[in-house]
């Protein structure tokens, strides 16, 4: 609720594939080139070029579907979505009207803590569109440069299911933590790989639907909550001023952090859908829809429930894990050598790992870190042959260099004293040089143990076990 | 006789016995094109210095003993449509006065490798919509039988150069007749194969489920060969058809025994001229003594294919004719004050009449609110009428029809009235609609010696029973007749 | 049916002169008029189950044609770019 209105959000994504070839030529699907070099005449439009659909793509669509619990259409057609503009080199985009490939699914999301089932209406295969390059140098022209057209696209439909901006981020992450699982999209978010057109509409509770205005340029999941709350506020604004909405297109400028009115309901445009006559129907075989089936992997938002579940872990921190493909096999690898408490790993990854990344901005895959080197570090701890601090060096060696974990002990000197006899006579050295702080404990001032224990430490050089150490200056300070 | 008046079979053989060498051949085409061509306009761009390269070529490689393909050597003309890698490819339309494709269409890697000898671009309606090559940007073509009248169209130039012996066989493309009823029209054979057969990988798109590569000869054998030589699956046509294709020339017989011809009564009704009927009905009879069997048929719904046909043709055409905006090739206006400005202009004064009549019929049965009762209708009557053929085909082989409902007419004589136009598709136009293939084979003359066509349609992928058929009425009745020019 | 040939040919991306639009609306009229004879089907078109398409398997090729050779057709290059007025954005 915002202002006593209800807000419905629904939200059409586009994420780009990352194949190798483009969806309907042999073109490279690459991002970052050289204007224009990565176009042939079927992608540039030639008169008499034709299209043929990659095999890959149709694959990638099947498993998101798959994903978000859809129904796969396996037989299904393609059809034309005609208008003109510079950046469209055929004047129709290649986009599947009546019958997409995948339909009727769901994802579950979570906010604040609470599971939210959202409806997907569908996911279609498309092309994607060049790219228009404008500055104030251009003498009044824009450039085109078509090395995008036909990059292979999804276009993941969503149920207006959405009640609140925060609702549509965690829509929009959950969304591009499955593709990064299925590992289908490289998730780019500054190359425009996940793009989305947000409908948003608002109504008092208890009241029929609002209309809805469409926004579209909507390239980051922040720039969607600003969009959201930007349109909720207008749309609300119009109404508590006795206005009406219109059935608009409205663009979305995130540098002003405002949307503008492209297009209004009467000039909308007439795409004129028409079966493409340059494809036949796709059939897939019933056995490779099954198969893509078992290819999909545990995805983020089963994983976080499975780590709080079975690990007690914190929400918050199960999740910030599972949705990173890279840290949730750490962890899950980790897990699968069933030797140590799930908590034992979670702190070094949450803690060290993640700083180190933060602050470097380097991916997990930069570092030494693997499922081996850390079990073994943390079967140094939980055994006691190292205290957490020395655990910590050893941890920031094996970030950067591939050493062998039980070395670096010895290396760096970090093996603790649990010689009961060694400690004892450390013990007894030092009960003998602090006398006063033995009466002091005497006397009821019960810190005085910290000080003990702390100067055994000092006197050990840090390398008493403290735990042990602990115990062995009580029992001889209760026995004086 | 001349070389340029023989056929490409018998040429074929002179090749290859040494008789004669292919620069010979292409200098005698030539000569000819240069004697008669200011008279039939056949061309739109001619190729004389490469096509002499090729034939030198092609002569060194058979002097080395190098096994060649049967059409290595022989001079074929190239309908404007058909992308060829270095040459203007036109249209025959402003809009791509200029185009020089950078790559060459499927038929055309086909036909290279075969070795042949490309002489030049052949006129043509504008982008393929027409029936008289008068919507040509650049001029009309004329009929090598009578200057005064049209070759038909849309492959006017293809039909009228070899009729003028101006190239020795051809390649047209046939999205409602555009191959048969030109090859009717001036008196040569030509074939519109099965939907699928040929690749359409560079052929500039007019309506995309309709549109077949076919070839035009003076002969059922050239036909076959061509058709041979150009056929197949293409992976850069998802359209094209995955099968095993037989050689239609080494398999030509001269046999109709058995053979059950079917006579659709819906094709030889009101609007056919009596002429026309005459001559189709003398053909079929001189193949009933040929052994074989006759009967009546009903096609009940071709009164509605040439209406389906305007439909579906145009929706795609608008669609398909979109691209070309003045961005990437073409023509640009000259001044423009805006992208829409430009788009506009741009479209105006590179498209006539007739492709913006029908990019503009194919925008509004696309259109918001129209879909289903124009494009969605006619869809589902192609359906029907592909049924209608599917059951005929049970109990007959081939269909025996007019190609055209009257011979050339006139130039000019119809060009402001386009129904008139249209109707002249009324015969051919199924065949596309069904994606089955038909031959037209000259099958005498009417009174003002116009050439007559008997149109053959058979099922799908039954190419070499059609030309069989042809081949057998050829050998005994028909034949070509030399134009007087 | 009255067909409206601005709408059309603005949706066409086409200019009719207005000393055409007549001409044009009359003929456009006749062949509608041709067209409106078809019959009612009461049915709806399935998808051909029965002749799949071939896809393509995903591999890159590389330097198939030069920007040169794509780019030698059109009316205006700038900096290896197609040049076009400019687009609102």
């Amino acid at each position: 609720m915002v202002r006593g209105y209800e807000v419905v959000i629904g939200l059409e994504t586009h994420a780009e594939l990352s194949t190798n070839s483009k969806i309907y030529c042999d073109c490279k699907n690459q991002f970052g080139l050289e204007v224009n070099s990565q176009v042939c005449p079927i992608c540039m439009g030639m008169p008499g070029a034709l299209p043929t659909l990659n095999e890959t793509v149709v694959d990638y669509a099947i498993k998101m579907g798959h994903a978000l619990n859809c129904n796969i259409n396996r037989v299904c057609k393609q059809d034309r979505k005609n208008y003109f503009y510079p950046d469209l080199p055929k004047a129709y985009q290649i986009s599947q009207a009546e019958v997409p490939l995948c339909e009727n699914g769901y994802v579950d999301i979570l906010v604040d803590g609470e599971e939210r089932r959202i409806g997907i209406t569908r996911i279609h295969i498309e092309e994607d569109a060049g790219k228009l390059l404008h500055s104030d140098k251009f003498d009044g022209c824009s450039l085109v440069d078509l090395n995008r057209c036909g990059v292979p696209l999804i276009e993941i439909v969503s149920e207006p299911d959405m009640r609140s901006s925060a609702e549509a981020k965690a829509y929009l992450e959950t969304l591009k933590s499955i593709l990064q699982y299925l590992d289908i999209c490289d998730c780019k978010m500054q190359e425009g790989s996940i793009r989305c057109d947000v409908n948003v509409s608002v109504h008092k509770p208890g009241e029929p639907m609002g209309t809805r205005s469409e926004m579209k340029n909507v390239n980051s999941f922040s720039a969607a909550v600003r969009g959201i709350d930007f349109e909720v506020n207008r749309q609300i604004d119009i109404l508590e001023n006795g206005g009406t909405i219109d059935q608009e297109t409205r663009r979305w400028d995130d540098v002003k952090g405002e949307s503008v009115s492209m297009r209004s309901k009467e000039d909308a445009q007439d795409y004129r859908y028409f079966p493409e006559p340059d494809l036949l129907t796709i059939v897939v075989d019933k056995d490779r829809v099954n198969n893509l089936k078992a290819e999909i992997p545990e995805l983020p938002n089963a994983k976080i429930l499975r780590y709080v579940k079975e690990y007690n872990l914190p929400q918050k921190e199960a999740t910030f894990i599972a949705e990173s493909v890279e840290l949730a096999k750490l962890f899950d690898d980790c897990l699968a050598k069933d030797k140590y408490p799930a908590k034992s790993y979670s702190v070094w990854l949450l803690g060290d790992l993640v700083k180190y990344l933060n602050e470097t901005g380097k991916n997990l895959s930069d570092t030494m870190i693997n499922a081996d080197n850390l079990t073994e570090l943390v079967g140094l701890i939980e055994n006691k042959t190292i205290s957490n601090a020395g655990g910590k060096k050893i941890f920031a060696v094996i970030l950067k260099e591939a050493k062998d974990v039980n070395k670096l002990v010895d290396e760096l000197g970090l093996a603790q004293v649990s010689d009961i006899g060694l400690l004892e006579k450390i013990a007894n050295e030092v009960l003998a040089a602090n006398e006063k702080s033995v009466n002091d404990f005497k006397n009821g001032k019960t810190n005085a143990l910290g000080f003990l224990v702390g100067q055994c430490m000092k006197a050990s050089k840090g390398k008493a076990n403290p735990g042990m150490m602990k115990e062995i200056i009580s029992k001889k300070l209760e026995e004086i | 006789m001349e070389l340029f008046e023989r056929n490409a079979y018998e040429l074929s053989d002179m090749l290859k016995n040494k008789e004669i060498s292919s620069v010979e051949l292409t200098k005698s085409v030539f000569e000819r094109i240069n004697s008669v061509e200011d008279k039939v306009n056949a061309y739109v761009t001619l190729n004389e210095e490469n096509a002499l390269k090729t034939a030198e070529q092609i002569d060194e490689k058979r002097a080395n003993g190098e096994s060649l393909s049967a059409l290595a050597g022989i001079p074929i003309g190239i309908k404007d449509n058909i992308s060829t890698k270095g040459l203007r490819t036109t249209c025959s339309s402003r809009m791509l006065e200029n185009y020089v494709p950078p790559f060459n269409a499927t038929v055309m890697n086909k036909l290279e490798d075969a070795g042949v000898v490309v002489t030049g671009k052949l006129n043509m309606d504008e982008f393929a919509m027409g029936s008289s090559t008068e919507t040509s940007y650049f001029k009309p073509t004329c009929n090598p039988h009578a200057l005064d009248r049209i070759p038909g169209g849309s492959s006017g130039g293809s039909a009228a150069a070899v009729a003028a012996c101006e190239a020795v066989v051809s390649l047209g493309s046939d999205t409602g007749g555009s191959i048969r009823q030109p090859a009717s029209y001036c008196g040569v054979v030509g074939l519109k194969p099965t939907y699928g057969a040929v690749s359409r990988f560079g052929l500039v798109a007019f309506a995309s489920s309709l549109d077949q590569i076919g070839p035009i000869g003076k002969c059922v054998k050239d036909v076959a060969m061509v058709q041979s030589a150009i056929n197949g699956r293409d992976n850069m046509d998802a359209t094209s058809a995955c099968r095993e294709y037989t050689d239609l020339s080494a398999n030509l017989k001269a046999d109709v025994k058995g053979l059950r011809i079917g006579l659709p009564k819906e094709y030889f009704g009101e609007g056919i001229d009596n002429e026309v009927k005459t001559s189709v009905l003398n053909a079929v009879k001189e193949l009933e003594k040929q052994g074989a069997v006759v009967k009546e048929i009903s096609l009940p719904s071709t009164d509605y294919a040439l209406s389906a046909y305007y439909i579906i043709s145009s929706a795609e055409a608008s669609s398909n004719l979109a691209r070309f905006d003045g961005v990437r090739y073409g023509y640009r206006t000259e001044n423009y004050d805006s992208l829409i400005d430009m788009y506009e202009k741009t479209r105006s004064e590179g498209f006539g009449d007739e492709v913006k009549r029908r990019i503009m019929l194919g925008t509004f049965v696309l259109s918001s609110g129209f879909y289903d009762a124009y494009y969605g209708k006619a869809k589902l009557l192609q359906r029907r009428i592909s049924e209608e053929f599917n059951s005929a085909f049970k109990d007959i082989d081939v269909i025996a029809a007019p190609t055209v409902p009257t011979t050339a007419f006139k130039i000019g004589e119809n060009i402001g009235d386009p129904l008139k136009m249209y109707a002249t598709d009324i015969c051919t136009v199924t065949v596309n609609i069904a994606g089955l293939p038909a031959v037209s084979v000259p099958c005498g003359n009417d009174s003002n010696k116009l050439p007559v066509g008997l149109q053959l349609i058979g099922n799908k992928f039954t190419e070499q029973a059609l030309l069989n058929t042809a081949y057998a009425y050829e050998k005994t009745a028909g034949g070509f007749i030399m134009p007087k020019l | 049916m009255n067909i409206d040939i601005k709408h059309i040919a603005k949706l066409s991306r086409l200019r009719i002169e207005d000393d055409k639009i007549q001409e044009f609306e009359t003929q456009m009229q006749n062949i509608v008029n041709m067209v409106e004879k078809l019959p009612d089907i009461e049915d709806e078109l399935v998808l051909d189950e029965d002749n799949p398409m071939i896809l393509r398997e995903d591999v890159a090729v590389t330097d198939k044609y030069t920007r040169q050779e794509l780019m030698s057709n059109a009316p205006q290059v700038k900096a290896g770019c197609l040049v076009v007025p400019k687009t609102v954005e």
